[in-house]
């Protein structure tokens, strides 16, 4: 039915519309639309009937008052919805439950919907002025409030248990309808009207509540009946199922708090246990190198808060263990067996370590994804074993023999030049390891020395590579010495060429022997005994030669003779046929006593060469009473006394045509760790007075704290020696105690 | 524009029209382009309403309180008004006589 209101101009006697008579007019209008929500047959709204409609409203708005019905009208539009709710919608929806009453709740929502869209576009002239004016909710949130009060409220509760009821059927495995509770949980966001309050409070801290139950109940049986790799792959998939849930029908603001529950119940809650697990827990995971596992329980505990820490733990105390059992081999093996077996169990320690690093960096970086946490793990670990002593050396001793077993000729080691790179390269990232790098140093640089005098470095590329990363891992200062000793051979070369020259030059000055000197600048170079001994007249003669010589190059230097380390070819004229016999200097000089008498008494000889007990004792011993017995002892026992006496033993020969007369080495390791502690004393006080330079003043802890950390990078002080030291430095003037507190240090300039 | 006789036309396609007639209280009929139309904000909500219109009524309107005059005015308005937010500034003319009808129109229409 529609009303044509006259054929007369807009503005003038408009007809009035009676309030009861306009809005019997509307109701046709929601009748119809009631209609066609309720899918009874119904022609759409054409436009002329639009029109009417939003002109019936308009006209009663616009009218003189008493008949400007807004307040009436927007009062009617309410009722309207009201009505129809409680008559229709609320007792369909009362009648039906589970999965029935979800689908009727969708439906009517929807069609909910699509009344105020309608009513509220014919009703739209109270929004534009009264509903402005009047600061009072607009229509369209009129209607979705009667909605929310009347059915959400009614309802919500009951849907949220049919909704929660349905998500644990598919978590048991059963098919759902996702599309239906997603367009059920859509209400839930909707009808908050831009805050997620409503779905928040009557939804989903009911399902998060409800799901940590759920797999609160799967965990605690699990727990039980699986081994860790399976529970973890159940977790895995739950967290996946429970993500794709989200993506399917919950809001996705669940997300982080649903997958928080889930993680709690399954992986933090009962973390212990898991990791623990007898025969399936981390550790034997470890154990058995069980990557893809250790990969998931990586993934699994890396979004858990702290969570991957026991595991790092773990970690750590599996490779202290191994590294410790390897450590202990080493040892037991040493104590068992004769001492050059030891020492190439030794080596094989090494080897074995290098590669247990080689092992377990593989996991840090591919199974935990370079996580800091086990890099540290791996750090720590290392540093404990790797500083413990085998067999009396220490870590710093066996890994300096190992790069010597490397570097010099016919070394234990035959690799390809590829090989030792690598093996060189390993050798320098375990001294990161090693706390005592100065000994380190110490060691290398007697064991770089012996090589380098003796010509026994099997390949210059290679000494001058592991210097160089030396000085990348541990800086200038610490290779600068080593680099010194190795230009100092090049220099010597260059000398010896010059002093060849010289010989030529002066006929005179040649000493009839052929004599090779090498110069060394003694900053770079160990310490060694230089102790005198009486030389035979021909060496003496090369001494002084050799000096005229260097006094023509350079003066202002003194020149210190170190006899220990020459080497002398001495022709043996043996009976049976000459014999070239390699001997250190004091051995030849022993030697070449005998060319003038043919029998000593220990006593004369003692007196002649102007030695120690110690040494003669030594020297004779490699002479007469090893494998070469170039002299005969009287009597033939098989160590020297001071009673003995010596002849030459004209009878020798051997099979080969030179022979090398060994000297059994001095045990080095005393002196060098002597020399260490001496450097030590320096570099400390050189640490505190650079501290307390700086900071001028400083209490006690603080000044040992920052001491300690400043020499960190190439030893661990004891505090002792630290506080000792302090003590000293007092007594010295460097630094006064502070006169009211005696905790404070103060520097004095 | 201007006074055209209703066509009857039909359309095989479901897709939307694109011109709107208005009819004004006497009976003439404007037939517009549907952009245009949508300049009135009345017009709009009803053009985009859910369900749509059947084919045969579809965009046609009666403004039963509308004369003529005032209508012809207000279809030119919008063209107006098209051409002004595309660019051309111009200035849009209103016959002193017209301006209330013209205001309470546009007030109806939301224009």
């Amino acid at each position: 039915v529609q009303e044509r209101f006259g054929n007369q101009s807009f503005r003038m006697e408009r007809k009035t519309i009676d309030l009861e008579q306009g809005w019997d007019y509307m109701q046709t209008g929601i009748t119809k639309l009631k209609r066609i929500l309720e899918g009874l047959p119904e022609p759409q709204f054409d436009s002329e009937q639009y029109m009417m409609l939003y002109t019936t409203i308009y006209n009663m708005c616009t009218q003189k008052p008493p008949h400007d019905y807004s307040q009436q009208l927007y009062d009617k539009y309410r009722e309207a919805f009201e009505e129809y709710i409680n008559s229709t919608v609320l007792p369909a929806l009362k009648e039906k439950h589970d999965e029935y009453m979800l689908r009727e709740l969708v439906k009517r929502w929807s069609n909910h919907k699509v009344m105020v869209r309608w009513l509220s576009r014919f009703f739209y002239y109270l929004d534009r002025y009264f509903i402005a004016r009047r600061s009072l909710p607009p229509l369209n949130e009129v209607g979705l409030t009667c909605f929310r009060d009347r059915v959400y409220n009614e309802l919500h509760s009951k849907v949220k248990d049919a909704v929660i009821a349905l998500v644990d059927k598919e978590r048991e495995g059963e098919q759902i309808d996702r599309a239906l509770l997603k367009n059920v949980l859509d209400i839930y966001v909707e009808i908050g009207m831009g805050q997620m309050e409503r779905y928040e409070a009557d939804f989903e801290s009911f399902m998060l509540l409800d799901s940590a139950s759920y797999y609160s109940r799967k965990a605690s049986s699990w727990i039980q009946e699986d081994s860790c790799p399976d529970y973890m792959l159940k977790s895995e998939e739950c967290l996946k199922k429970e993500r794709e849930r989200v993506a399917h029908y919950l809001h996705s603001s669940s997300e982080p708090k649903l997958v928080e529950k889930v993680q709690h119940e399954l992986l933090v809650v009962y973390a212990n246990q898991l990791l623990e697990k007898e025969h399936s827990g981390c550790r034997a995971l470890l154990r058995d190198d069980k990557v893809d596992d250790l990969s998931r329980m990586y993934r699994l505990y890396h979004k858990i808060a702290k969570g991957l820490e026991p595991v790092a733990n773990i970690f750590k105390q599996h490779v202290t263990a191994e590294g410790n059992a390897l450590v202990q081999q080493a040892e037991d093996t040493a104590t068992n067996q004769a001492a050059n077996i030891a020492s190439v169990q030794e080596q094989v320690l090494i080897r074995k370590v290098i590669e247990l690093h080689d092992k377990y960096m593989v996991y840090v970086v591919e199974c935990f994804q370079s996580h800091t946490l086990f890099h540290k793990a791996l750090k720590e670990a290392f540093e404990i074993f790797c500083n413990k002593t085998v067999a009396g050396s220490s870590s710093a001793e066996l890994l300096a023999t190992f790069c010597d077993n490397i570097l010099k000729k016919g070394g234990s080691e035959k690799l390809s030049d590829e090989a030792i790179e690598d093996t060189l390269e390993k050798v320098v990232k375990l001294l990161a390891y090693i706390s005592d790098k100065d000994l380190f140093a110490e060691f290398y640089r007697k064991k770089l020395a012996r090589r380098l005098l003796f010509d026994r470095s099997a390949n210059d590329d290679h000494e001058r590579s592991i210097l160089t990363k030396l000085k990348q891992q541990c800086g200038g200062q610490f290779t600068s010495k080593m680099e010194g000793m190795v230009t100092d051979l090049t220099l010597a070369r260059e000398n010896q060429t010059s002093f060849e020259e010289y010989l030529g030059n002066n006929p005179a000055a040649n000493p009839g022997i052929d004599l090779t000197v090498t110069v060394l600048t003694t900053g770079f170079w160990p310490s060694y005994k230089s102790f005198d001994i009486n030389l035979p007249s021909e060496m003496v003669k090369c001494v002084e030669v050799f000096k005229g010589f260097y006094e023509t190059k350079t003066k202002h230097r003194k020149l210190t003779w170190i006899y220990s380390l020459g080497t002398c070819h001495l022709n043996g004229k043996f009976d049976h046929k000459p014999i070239e016999l390699v001997v250190s200097t004091y051995q030849a000089a022993v030697l070449l006593l005998f060319n003038t008498t043919d029998k000593l008494s220990y006593n004369d000889i003692l007196t002649q060469l102007n030695l120690s007990h110690e040494d003669l004792v030594r020297l004779l011993h490699s002479l007469s009473c090893a494998r070469y017995k170039i002299l005969t002892k009287e009597p033939s026992t098989k160590t020297v006394s001071q009673t003995d006496s010596f002849e030459f033993n004209a009878k020798f020969t051997d099979r080969m045509r030179r022979i090398k007369i060994p000297l059994p080495p001095v045990d080095e390791r005393k002196k060098v760790v002597e020399d260490v502690d001496k450097d030590r004393r320096y570099a400390i006080d050189a640490a505190i007075v650079r501290i307390m330079k700086s900071r001028k003043v400083l209490g006690h802890q603080q000044l040992v704290s920052e001491c300690v950390e400043q020499l960190s990078r190439m030893f661990k002080p004891d505090i002792k020696a630290i506080k000792k030291r302090m003590e000293d430095l007092i007594t010295r003037d460097y630094l006064e105690r502070d006169k009211e507190n005696p905790n404070m240090f103060r520097y004095l300039a | 524009m201007g006074l055209r006789k209703p066509k009857a036309t039909r359309e095989t396609t479901t897709k939307m029209r694109e011109t709107v007639k208005l009819i004004s209280m006497e009976g003439f009929e404007f037939i517009i382009d549907r952009e245009a139309a949508m300049v009135s904000q009345t017009i709009r909500s009803m053009l985009t309403s859910p369900g749509g219109f059947s084919e045969s009524k579809d965009g046609v309107v009666t403004f039963p309180d509308i004369s003529t005059t005032i209508l012809e005015k207000i279809c030119q308005y919008f063209y107006w008004s098209l051409q002004y937010s595309r660019g051309k500034e111009t200035e849009f003319h209103i016959e002193p006589e017209l301006t209330l009808e013209l205001m309470m129109a546009a007030n109806y229409l939301h224009t």
